[in-house]
């Protein structure tokens, strides 16, 4: 038991700053801290998610919200029009997102570097002008969710209540995945890929494979996470869906924490998310808010590259054992 | 590709944001607000003070727009609050204040903020973000919280056949901006029955022109073109092309107004032999005026105009109630107080305020359900014009009172330039000029 514990210490830490997180609005009972606990989540979720791809194997995917979107049209489709519960609705939006992910990353992930990350961009451009374009999913209109859709929940308030706890399982969920795949022998395969593409293969890593399904994996959480939120939002249009500055912004929540380590997303994304709520609604700084926020992590991409998490596990051999 | 340079490429994506959303920051923005002289309730009653939160879009694409809307609301409130605030028969007397935060126009955070506004700020009151994507998810929070909330610059109609039950709107919905401008046309010319529909694919034009598409051809019309352009278009010759095919008699559509712009200017440097323009947004801007004489005798829909005249005996003459300030005394108070002349957006703010103030006023409360019930009967004409909602389940809080006027740019007497009302035929200051050329 204790020998299972302290393999598995690394993972304990960031489920237990997630269930922190989570219990919060439960013990204040407040809906604004639920609210903001929802955005840090997310935030989370999406971060550790893009963490496979970015901070395990090395490829930088600068258009990773395309699987946001995508998630969400799917899901909201089949709810507003078909009439499907959110269960199987969630269930199929993973689904669409994992397999759009396995058709592009056969095709696109034979790029490397640079080529790798400009083709993310335009795969999301590419979809944004697609979904557009398709009267079944609103065109430029986009979808609304109708309000009788939050009946079963009990109304907007239960439907709330709902989105927030499915996305904390989600969260953990992408967690656990994370420290898996981190731990495993495919995992180490993703980091060798990391480190020399070609000397991975000759050591025997099926290179193409392996960056296929670590793609695969990232792209699942956040199709379902797109599902729940524009659920949520009652709103999808393509402009929303596939917004870049988000993709964006998801990079500098793993590079802000410590890239390629289950911790540093949740740091990082949980940190940012705070820091720009708290400027947001400063009475002082919410007219500069943007301003500050990019001050600040300019300095920590100068002077603290390799993350908080990253930093803390260099300065320390007893915290490189626990902080993975 | 190393991560130290992956990081420094996002850090500098995140700059460029927000060195973007700075200088957008800069143009609209305006701290000048008329601070409220006297605030000294009336003998007797108590003062109490009524919250009403809504999200800006200080910074990102939505910032002109949102800002101007935001103006005209704080407007709305200074004033009020310099006539000693709302007075109910009971003696209470409400002050009003605001309370906002920046929602960079992107959803992203709009439920977050809306939630603050409704929990930790109680606000009693709501007005809508700028933009119907935004609005639509504000509704769902608002609806949570049983606070009415009052929607300025969001016009699609979507959001209003959703369910909700205090959502009220203010803009003439997106189905009806078009409307006008083919009944006019239809009064000018019943030979003309050929149109060509050329539209921004966004969900506020698509919104639009569809709705007109429909109409167009209930009333007999040809659509003999219906083609929409990406946002970011600069040329528009493939398109033009398309429309010299066609020979229509008119050409509708448009979207913002960079596009709008540009498809008149090359409109008129193809020469495009076409009797009648109109089109969304750009032309009711002061800056269209720009385009010179590409710009003459180009139409557009606008929700409302310092020109256009509701007054209190046109009012009474149809039997309806007046209510607040006159257009010109809103025009002068704005442009004292921003240093702008005020746009619809300015106009649609101001008029959000006014109509709640109406509503209290009718239900001598500000108990949400009783204020609710007197907009479901409000029945009004102000200066932004006559403002009725839908109470049919289906559509409730939709828009059927007011209606868009039609202006038309024509030769000035002092300048090149004039921007006179056409359409309707009782508003006008100019008779239309048809056809171009």
């Amino acid at each position: 038991m204790m020998d299972f514990l302290k393999r598995t210490v690394g993972l304990w830490i960031p489920l237990l700053v997630v269930a922190g997180i989570a219990a919060y609005p439960l013990i204040t009972g407040s809906d604004s801290n639920r609210e903001a606990m929802f955005s840090i989540l997310l935030a989370i979720a999406l971060a550790s998610s893009l963490n496979i791809l970015l901070g395990y194997t090395g490829y930088v995917s600068f258009g990773h919200i395309v699987f946001f979107g995508i998630g969400g049209y799917a899901g909201l489709y089949v709810m507003t029009v078909l009439g499907w519960n959110i269960w199987f609705a969630v269930l199929l939006g993973a689904t669409v997102a994992g397999l759009i992910a396995y058709l592009l990353g056969s095709a696109i992930l034979r790029l490397r570097g640079g080529y790798f990350a400009l083709a993310t961009i335009g795969v999301n451009e590419a979809m944004r002008a697609l979904t557009g374009n398709i009267d079944a999913l609103g065109g430029p209109i986009g979808m609304d969710v109708n309000f009788s859709l939050y009946k079963p929940f009990g109304g907007p308030g239960g439907m709330l209540q709902f989105v927030f706890w499915s996305v904390v399982a989600l969260t953990v969920l992408v967690i656990i995945i994370s420290f898996v795949v981190k731990k495993s022998k495919f995992g180490l395969g993703l980091q060798a890929i990391r480190e020399d593409e070609d000397a991975a293969e000759d050591m025997g890593v099926v290179a193409p494979r392996a960056k296929t399904w670590a793609y695969v994996l990232s792209a699942i959480i956040p199709g379902a996470l797109g599902v729940l939120f524009f659920f949520k939002n009652g709103h999808i249009e393509p402009g929303e869906a596939f917004r870049l500055a988000l993709s964006i912004e998801m990079i500098v929540w793993v590079m802000l924490g410590g890239i390629g380590t289950v911790l540093g997303p949740v740091v990082g994304a949980g940190l940012y998310q705070e820091t720009r709520k708290l400027l947001l609604t400063n009475a002082y700084l919410k007219n500069i808010q943007l301003a500050v926020a990019g001050a600040l992590l300019l300095a920590i991409v100068l002077f603290v590259p390799a993350g908080i998490v990253g930093w803390l596990r260099s300065r320390n051999a007893r915290l490189r054992k626990v902080l993975e | 590709m190393r991560m130290r340079s992956v990081a420094l490429a996002a850090a500098l994506l995140m700059i460029m944001s927000v060195l973007a959303g700075c200088s957008s920051d800069d143009s609209g923005s305006s701290e000048t607000t008329a601070a409220p002289t006297e605030t000294t309730a009336a003998s007797g009653g108590e003062t109490k003070t009524i919250t009403v939160g809504f999200t800006t879009s200080q910074t990102g694409k939505y910032n002109e727009s949102s800002t101007r809307q935001v103006d005209g609301f704080t407007l709305w409130m200074d004033q009020v609050n310099a006539a000693g605030g709302i007075k109910l028969d009971d003696g209470t007397t409400y002050m009003i204040e605001s309370k906002t935060y920046d929602d960079e126009s992107s959803s992203d955070r709009v439920q977050e903020l809306y939630t603050d506004l409704a929990t930790k700020d109680n606000a009693d009151f709501l007005i809508s973000p700028y933009s119907s994507g935004l609005t639509a998810a504000a509704a769902v929070v608002s609806e949570q919280y049983g606070k009415v909330m009052i929607t300025t610059g969001a016009a699609s109609d979507a959001t209003y056949q959703q369910g909700f039950t205090k959502v009220y709107q203010i803009y003439t919905p997106a189905s009806r901006y078009l409307t006008s401008s083919i009944d006019l046309l239809a009064s000018l010319d019943a030979n003309a029955k050929k149109l060509a529909f050329v539209y921004e694919n966004s969900k506020f034009s698509t919104g639009v022109v569809e709705a007109a598409k429909t109409y167009a051809e209930e009333n007999g019309y040809d659509i003999v073109m219906f083609e929409g352009y990406d946002p970011e278009t600069t040329d528009f010759n493939p398109f033009i092309n398309k429309i010299e095919a066609a020979s229509p008699d008119a050409v509708l559509g448009g979207g913002h107004f960079q596009d709008g712009s540009t498809l008149a200017k090359q409109l008129y440097e193809k020469n495009v032999p076409v009797k009648f323009i109109s089109l969304l947004v750009a032309p009711p801007e002061p800056a269209f005026a720009e385009l010179g004489d590409a710009a003459m005798e180009v139409a557009g829909p606008s929700q409302w105009e310092p020109l256009v005249q509701y007054t209190e005996d046109a009012a009474n003459a149809l039997g309806m109630d007046w209510f607040g300030t006159t257009g010109d005394e809103f025009t002068t108070t704005y442009t004292e107080a921003f240093g702008d002349a005020p746009s619809y957006h300015s106009a649609g703010g101001y008029a959000a305020g006014l109509v709640l103030q109406h509503a209290i006023e009718s239900a001598q409360s500000i108990d949400p359900d009783a204020v609710a019930t007197a907009l479901d009967a409000t029945n009004v004409v102000t200066f932004f014009g006559p403002l009725k909602f839908d109470t049919t389940a289906e559509s409730h809080g939709l828009q059927v009172g007011h209606d868009m006027v039609v202006i038309q740019w024509q030769p000035g007497s002092d300048e090149p330039l004039a921007k006179q009302i056409v359409w309707p035929e009782a508003g006008q200051t100019a008779a239309p000029m048809y056809p171009r050329g």
